[in-house]
């Protein structure tokens, strides 16, 4: 019998059954569909953030993953003991060390007080263009010592409630790759291919804010697979009229979950927006305690 | 003033106490999921032994084959495959898809799960000891992480050591099984294999050294977990005999990895001020910024030298002494042989002598016994020129490991008594890792080697006798 390939490198830790079932947080009173909300912000917070800091998006996704995996299974963290902010800077802190753009506590405590002001885009509505106040966001050196001491306390608490895996293996390289395998990427880049592997990637980066957790329970094989799917038929790319996706190790009823999943999302984003129009998602402990 | 502390007293009790009836509140409500998932779970069971039967039952010539079989012994290889079976049917001709591994993640365990038995050693990154799990009696290393580099949280060295070993599934690596804390946030703990010997200690003790073929074993091991790190963008960084352990089945594993990073390509800038000094590379110590998989591949070459003379090669005193000694044993590097070395940050300073060397001479008059293929490898791995290195992979299929004797089986290795003292490994006066900070300059006349082959032409040529084998 032929040796088992090692594809460790190729997959991720996965959520389990009774980590999905129940969570930290709502054990502690907070409702399910807040929790998806604060999930979302929380996504969306490291996400900005990250762009601020100029850090690639391998780092950003990878960050937004480990946020999602603290806050999972009873075991996991709860928004009501540690704040969303503290463990998105936390989670993008400790991804951007162990990687090659490392970021200092005091750029991306910058960034993080900036973000979560009052004034700060990510609170407003993106209609009004109201600049925003740099009293607001100014961070003092005794506002900055006392959140570095919270930065690095929340990192060693993730650490512990990941048990040190912080390991997370994303689908982008891997849809490149697979649209090569295909044939759909010429080695001269064409109009509709560039335009195919920009929608593909960009399907797995909206995939990063679905509320199923598509990253903590799909390998990055079939989140690849899936996002190529759907881009291909969006740009109108004929591929293969075989079961193509069976080559890449997807089968046919999770291709088709996560066809429904990542094209749900963009409703998802829009109905999340709507709910907080006019206020904001609750980013810090007082917040969320006001909210319930 | 006054009231205020007052006040914020009457909070705090008031907090502690809402705090505490919240948490007795979870832990019930944990408790409940918990005693309703397991319920479920039962249910689960229950329905599947039923749909066991119905379909057992439902075949009934298959059922009697199965009774027959139970009375015999034997296990019932009929009733497990049947579903299966139905299913094949509906679905013909389906590939089956490969499965990829899915670990699950929780909090960590805590450290009283194991019980220490004694301490083994302090390394550069932490103090080892023995220890025994209590619910399985397994025994293991438990290496506790140093924090004293906190400034930036977490050592990043910690966590790259954590990173790297999790990732590295090898029989010739040593397996990090989880990761424990103690009762503060910075008591981490690393739990791997136990290993009843380390190299360095194990050559120090013995009378005449590894012979030529356990030499070879032992060097193919380190060499495929060396390669296996580079297959994997992973540089070791601190490879030397104390890291690499031993067990009494001949086999070998590296171990340490608290200088290992993973690496790019092109490779990205990184610190020099890694390596045990006496096995670094001399680009290291030349103050490259850019260096790859070259520099594992250095330190494999004076661990081949040492395990022939039992005694490290090269024991520079200091950085300078260090490169001295190297450019002895593998002679000065020139344009032609090494392009662009001299841009190098610290060869600047450096004062050279004129005359050539060839490598070769010096390496095979200090191994006089090693054959033509050996002394060829390791001249190969003692290249100044990182270029001219071989990689792990073209070192394992070196003709060297084909000639005779071939490499001894790890099934015959000798095995080795573990001390009285248990585990307890001696402390021997070497180097060890360097510590984070500035990389070293070397500057002035510091770096003068122009004497380095002033006496040569009047010593003594030849080591005596001795035979050889060619």
């Amino acid at each position: 019998m032929a040796p088992e390939p090692d594809v460790t490198s190729l997959s991720n830790p996965l959520a389990t059954v009774e980590q999905l079932s129940t969570s930290s947080s709502q054990l502690d009173g907070v409702p399910p569909d807040l929790e998806n909300s604060l999930r979302f912000a929380g996504a969306q917070l490291t996400q900005a953030a990250g762009i601020l800091l100029r850090l690639p998006q391998d780092i950003i996704a990878q960050a937004i993953v480990i946020f999602y995996r603290f806050y999972v299974g009873s075991e996991g963290g709860s928004f009501r003991i540690n704040a969303l902010k503290d463990v998105s800077a936390a989670s993008l802190y400790m991804t951007a060390k162990i990687s090659f753009v490392p970021q200092s506590t005091r750029s991306v405590l910058n960034v993080y007080a900036y973000l979560t002001s009052s004034t700060s885009p990510l609170r407003q509505p993106s209609e009004t263009s109201a600049k925003p106040n740099p009293e607001s966001y100014y961070l003092s050196e005794g506002s900055y010592q006392s959140a570095r001491a919270t930065l690095l306390q929340t990192e060693s608490i993730l650490l512990r409630a990941l048990s040190f895996i912080t390991q997370v293996t994303l689908p982008h390289h891997l849809a490149l790759t697979y649209l090569q395998t295909l044939g759909v990427l010429p080695p001269t880049p064409t109009v509709k291919s560039t335009a195919l592997a920009a929608r593909t990637l960009a399907y797995l980066n909206t995939g990063l804010f679905s509320p199923q957790l598509l990253y903590l329970t799909h390998q990055p094989s079939a989140l690849a697979v899936a996002a190529i799917y759907l881009a291909a038929r969006e740009v109108g790319v004929r591929l293969t009229s075989a079961e193509w996706w069976e080559v890449f190790d997807v089968d046919r009823e999770e291709l088709g979950f996560l066809v429904v999943g990542l094209g749900s999302c963009e409703g998802w984003i829009k109905g999340e927006k709507g709910r907080w129009l006019g206020k904001s998602c609750p980013l810090t402990l007082e917040e969320l305690e006001t909210e319930l | 003033m006054t009231s205020q502390t007052k006040s914020r007293w009457a909070d705090d009790e008031e907090d502690a106490a809402l705090e505490a009836q919240r948490k007795r509140e979870k832990e019930l409500k944990k408790k409940a999921k918990a005693e309703k998932q397991r319920k479920l779970e039962e249910e689960e069971i229950l329905r599947k032994k039923n749909f066991a039967g119905a379909t057992a039952a439902s075949e009934d010539g298959v059922s009697a084959h199965d009774e027959v079989d139970a009375e015999l012994g034997r296990p019932s290889k009929r009733r497990r495959l049947s579903p299966e079976q139905d299913q094949a049917r509906v679905e013909p001709a389906s590939a089956k898809p490969l499965r990829f591994p899915a670990p699950e993640w929780g909090p960590c365990r805590h450290v009283d799960n194991f019980e220490k038995l004694n301490h083994i050693e302090e390394g550069s990154y932490g103090w080892v000891s023995r220890a025994k799990e209590i619910a399985t009696g397994d025994v293991v290393a438990l290496k506790k992480l140093k924090m004293d580099n906190a400034i930036d949280g977490f050592p990043v060295t910690g966590l790259r050591e954590i990173q790297t070993l999790m990732a590295s599934r090898h029989e010739n690596i040593v397996a990090l099984r989880e990761v424990v804390m103690g009762d503060k946030l910075d008591d981490v703990f690393l739990v791997m294999d136990f290993l009843e010997h380390d190299l360095k200690t194990l050559q120090e003790d013995m009378l005449d050294g590894f012979s030529p073929s356990e030499i070879k074993t032992l060097l193919l091991q380190l060499t495929s977990a060396v390669e296996y790190l580079h297959s994997n963008w992973i540089l070791h960084r601190d490879l030397k005999t104390s890291n690499l352990l031993m067990n009494n089945r001949g086999q070998m594993k590296v171990a340490d990895f608290g200088m290992a990073r993973y690496y790019g390509d092109p490779p990205p800038k990184l610190t020099q001020l890694v390596v045990t000094l006496w096995y670094r590379a001399p680009e290291l110590l030349l103050g490259a910024e850019k260096y790859g998989a070259e520099i594992d591949l250095w330190s494999v070459g004076c661990i081949f030298g040492e395990l022939l003379t039992k005694q490290p090669l090269l024991q520079g005193k200091n950085e300078v002494d260090q490169l001295a000694k190297i450019f002895e044993l593998c002679g000065i590097p020139t344009e032609a042989t090494w392009p662009g070395f001299k841009r190098l940050p610290n060869a600047r300073s450096l004062r050279l002598p004129n005359t050539h060397q060839t490598t070769g001479a010096v390496i095979r008059a200090k191994f006089p016994l090693l054959t033509n293929a050996g002394t060829a490898l390791l001249t190969s791995l003692l290249s100044l020129n990182p270029a001219q290195r071989p990689t792990a992979s073209e070192v394992l299929t070196h003709p060297y490991f084909k000639e005779d004797p071939r490499p001894k089986s790890t099934a015959i290795f000798p095995t080795f008594p573990s001390k009285a003292g248990q585990e307890k490994r001696r402390r021997v006066a070497s180097p060890s890792a360097p510590k984070r900070g500035d990389a070293p300059k070397i500057v002035g006349d510091a770096a003068d080697f122009s004497g380095i082959f002033a006496d040569r032409d009047e010593e003594e040529v030849g080591g005596g006798f001795a035979l050889k084998l060619i």
